[in-house]
Protein backbone atom coordinates (compact mmCIF):
# COMPACT_ATOMS: atom_id res chain seq x y z
CA UNK A 1 0.00 0.00 0.00
CA UNK A 2 0.99 3.50 -0.44
CA UNK A 3 1.69 5.97 2.32
CA UNK A 4 0.91 9.35 3.94
CA UNK A 5 0.39 11.57 1.55
CA UNK A 6 -0.54 9.30 -1.49
CA UNK A 7 -3.21 7.83 0.60
CA UNK A 8 -4.93 10.32 1.50
CA UNK A 9 -5.24 12.44 -1.98
CA UNK A 10 -5.98 9.11 -3.41
CA UNK A 11 -8.84 7.76 -0.70
CA UNK A 12 -9.62 11.74 -0.58
CA UNK A 13 -10.32 11.38 -4.52
CA UNK A 14 -12.19 8.07 -3.81
CA UNK A 15 -14.42 10.06 -1.20
CA UNK A 16 -15.01 12.96 -3.41
CA UNK A 17 -16.40 11.19 -6.51
CA UNK A 18 -18.43 8.92 -4.76
CA UNK A 19 -20.25 12.16 -2.86
CA UNK A 20 -20.33 13.75 -6.35
CA UNK A 21 -22.01 10.64 -7.98
CA UNK A 22 -24.50 10.49 -4.78
CA UNK A 23 -25.36 14.20 -5.28
CA UNK A 24 -25.52 14.01 -8.90
CA UNK A 25 -27.65 10.69 -9.33
CA UNK A 26 -29.96 11.98 -6.84
CA UNK A 27 -30.86 15.12 -8.75
CA UNK A 28 -31.01 13.35 -12.24
CA UNK A 29 -32.55 10.33 -11.26
CA UNK A 30 -34.47 10.44 -8.24
CA UNK A 31 -35.82 13.56 -8.03
CA UNK A 32 -38.72 13.87 -10.88
CA UNK A 33 -40.46 10.75 -9.16
CA UNK A 34 -40.34 12.61 -6.22
CA UNK A 35 -43.46 14.83 -4.59
CA UNK A 36 -42.83 18.43 -5.81
CA UNK A 37 -43.50 19.49 -2.27
CA UNK A 38 -41.05 17.31 -0.39
CA UNK A 39 -38.68 18.96 1.08
CA UNK A 40 -35.79 17.12 -0.26
CA UNK A 41 -36.28 19.73 -2.79
CA UNK A 42 -35.21 22.56 -0.94
CA UNK A 43 -31.15 20.77 -1.11
CA UNK A 44 -31.19 20.92 -4.78
CA UNK A 45 -31.24 23.93 -7.44
CA UNK A 46 -33.48 23.52 -10.42
CA UNK A 47 -33.32 20.72 -13.04
CA UNK A 48 -31.74 23.03 -15.94
CA UNK A 49 -28.67 23.43 -14.06
CA UNK A 50 -28.20 19.94 -13.34
CA UNK A 51 -26.73 20.17 -17.46
CA UNK A 52 -25.92 23.86 -17.34
CA UNK A 53 -22.86 23.36 -14.51
CA UNK A 54 -21.38 20.58 -16.08
CA UNK A 55 -21.23 22.25 -19.18
CA UNK A 56 -19.86 25.23 -17.65
CA UNK A 57 -17.34 23.32 -15.71
CA UNK A 58 -16.15 21.36 -18.99
CA UNK A 59 -15.72 25.00 -21.06
CA UNK A 60 -13.19 26.47 -17.82
CA UNK A 61 -11.37 22.81 -17.84
CA UNK A 62 -10.72 23.30 -21.76
CA UNK A 63 -9.98 26.94 -21.17
CA UNK A 64 -7.46 25.74 -18.65
CA UNK A 65 -5.64 23.32 -20.79
CA UNK A 66 -5.76 25.44 -23.94
CA UNK A 67 -4.48 28.02 -21.62
CA UNK A 68 -1.74 25.47 -20.30
CA UNK A 69 -0.46 24.85 -23.59
CA UNK A 70 -0.41 28.09 -25.01
CA UNK A 71 2.03 29.48 -21.97
CA UNK A 72 4.16 26.59 -22.58
CA UNK A 73 4.30 27.08 -25.86
CA UNK A 74 5.05 30.61 -25.86
CA UNK A 75 7.49 30.02 -22.97
CA UNK A 76 9.12 27.53 -25.29
CA UNK A 77 9.57 29.92 -28.57
CA UNK A 78 12.85 29.92 -29.72
CA UNK A 79 14.47 32.88 -31.58
CA UNK A 80 15.04 32.38 -35.45
CA UNK A 81 18.99 31.26 -36.43
CA UNK A 82 20.76 34.05 -38.21
CA UNK A 83 22.76 32.44 -40.78
CA UNK B 1 -17.52 -4.89 -39.05
CA UNK B 2 -14.68 -2.80 -37.58
CA UNK B 3 -15.39 -2.12 -33.74
CA UNK B 4 -15.68 1.97 -34.78
CA UNK B 5 -18.64 0.69 -36.90
CA UNK B 6 -20.23 -1.07 -34.23
CA UNK B 7 -19.37 1.40 -31.73
CA UNK B 8 -20.43 4.30 -34.06
CA UNK B 9 -23.91 1.91 -34.62
CA UNK B 10 -24.83 1.14 -30.77
CA UNK B 11 -24.12 5.38 -30.12
CA UNK B 12 -26.71 6.12 -32.84
CA UNK B 13 -28.94 3.75 -31.86
CA UNK B 14 -28.93 4.97 -28.22
CA UNK B 15 -28.79 8.62 -29.33
CA UNK B 16 -31.79 8.16 -31.54
CA UNK B 17 -33.91 6.33 -28.86
CA UNK B 18 -32.59 9.41 -26.61
CA UNK B 19 -33.88 12.11 -29.04
CA UNK B 20 -37.26 10.60 -29.61
CA UNK B 21 -37.99 10.30 -25.95
CA UNK B 22 -36.58 13.65 -25.23
CA UNK B 23 -38.58 15.93 -28.29
CA UNK B 24 -41.04 13.05 -28.49
CA UNK B 25 -40.47 12.51 -31.95
CA UNK B 26 -43.62 9.77 -32.27
CA UNK B 27 -46.12 11.26 -30.39
CA UNK B 28 -45.80 8.66 -27.56
CA UNK B 29 -46.89 10.63 -24.58
CA UNK B 30 -45.03 9.67 -22.24
CA UNK B 31 -45.69 10.37 -18.47
CA UNK B 32 -43.74 13.93 -17.39
CA UNK B 33 -41.44 12.25 -15.33
CA UNK B 34 -40.01 9.99 -17.52
CA UNK B 35 -39.18 12.95 -19.69
CA UNK B 36 -37.95 14.62 -17.11
CA UNK B 37 -35.46 11.66 -16.55
CA UNK B 38 -34.56 11.72 -20.04
CA UNK B 39 -33.13 14.85 -21.44
CA UNK B 40 -30.44 14.97 -19.61
CA UNK B 41 -29.14 11.72 -20.00
CA UNK B 42 -25.95 12.40 -21.64
CA UNK B 43 -24.64 14.89 -19.93
CA UNK B 44 -25.66 12.26 -16.83
CA UNK B 45 -23.58 9.92 -18.18
CA UNK B 46 -20.92 11.87 -19.19
CA UNK B 47 -20.52 12.81 -15.61
CA UNK B 48 -20.89 9.47 -14.34
CA UNK B 49 -17.78 8.09 -16.15
CA UNK B 50 -16.06 11.28 -14.71
CA UNK B 51 -16.59 9.85 -11.21
CA UNK B 52 -15.74 6.69 -12.05
CA UNK B 53 -12.66 7.66 -13.85
CA UNK B 54 -11.75 9.85 -10.80
CA UNK B 55 -12.42 7.01 -8.03
CA UNK B 56 -10.53 4.37 -9.79
CA UNK B 57 -7.47 6.69 -10.31
CA UNK B 58 -7.69 7.74 -6.59
CA UNK B 59 -8.11 4.07 -5.47
CA UNK B 60 -4.98 2.98 -7.10
CA UNK B 61 -2.64 6.07 -6.41
CA UNK B 62 -3.75 5.09 -2.66
CA UNK B 63 -3.19 1.49 -3.08
CA UNK B 64 0.41 1.09 -5.02
CA UNK B 65 2.78 -0.14 -3.02
CA UNK B 66 5.80 2.09 -2.28
CA UNK B 67 9.05 0.91 -3.68
CA UNK B 68 11.66 2.46 -1.53
CA UNK B 69 14.72 0.70 -3.23
CA UNK B 70 13.41 1.45 -6.61
CA UNK B 71 12.57 5.19 -5.42
CA UNK B 72 16.26 5.81 -4.30
CA UNK B 73 17.37 3.98 -7.00
CA UNK B 74 15.82 6.87 -9.70
CA UNK B 75 16.73 9.53 -6.89
CA UNK B 76 20.50 8.84 -7.26
CA UNK B 77 19.89 8.49 -11.35
CA UNK B 78 18.19 11.74 -11.72
CA UNK B 79 21.22 13.30 -9.52
CA UNK B 80 23.68 11.88 -11.89
CA UNK B 81 22.08 12.63 -15.05
CA UNK B 82 21.72 15.98 -13.97
CA UNK B 83 25.14 16.45 -13.30
CA UNK B 84 26.49 15.08 -16.72
CA UNK B 85 23.71 17.38 -18.83
CA UNK B 86 24.91 20.43 -16.54
CA UNK B 87 28.96 19.54 -17.71
CA UNK B 88 27.76 19.05 -20.82
CA UNK B 89 26.19 22.64 -21.16
CA UNK B 90 22.72 22.43 -20.54
CA UNK B 91 20.79 24.97 -18.15
CA UNK B 92 18.06 23.60 -15.77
Amino acid sequence: MATGADQAVGFGLVGFSLLLFTYYTLWVIVLPFVDSDHVIHSYFLPREYSVILPGVAALILLLFVGTFIGVVTWKNRKPKKID
Amino acid sequence: MTKLLEWLLGCSLIGMAWGLVTFDLLDLQLPAQYRELAWPMPVYLLVAFGCYSLATVGYRVATFNDCEDAAKELQAQIKEAKAELKKKGLKM
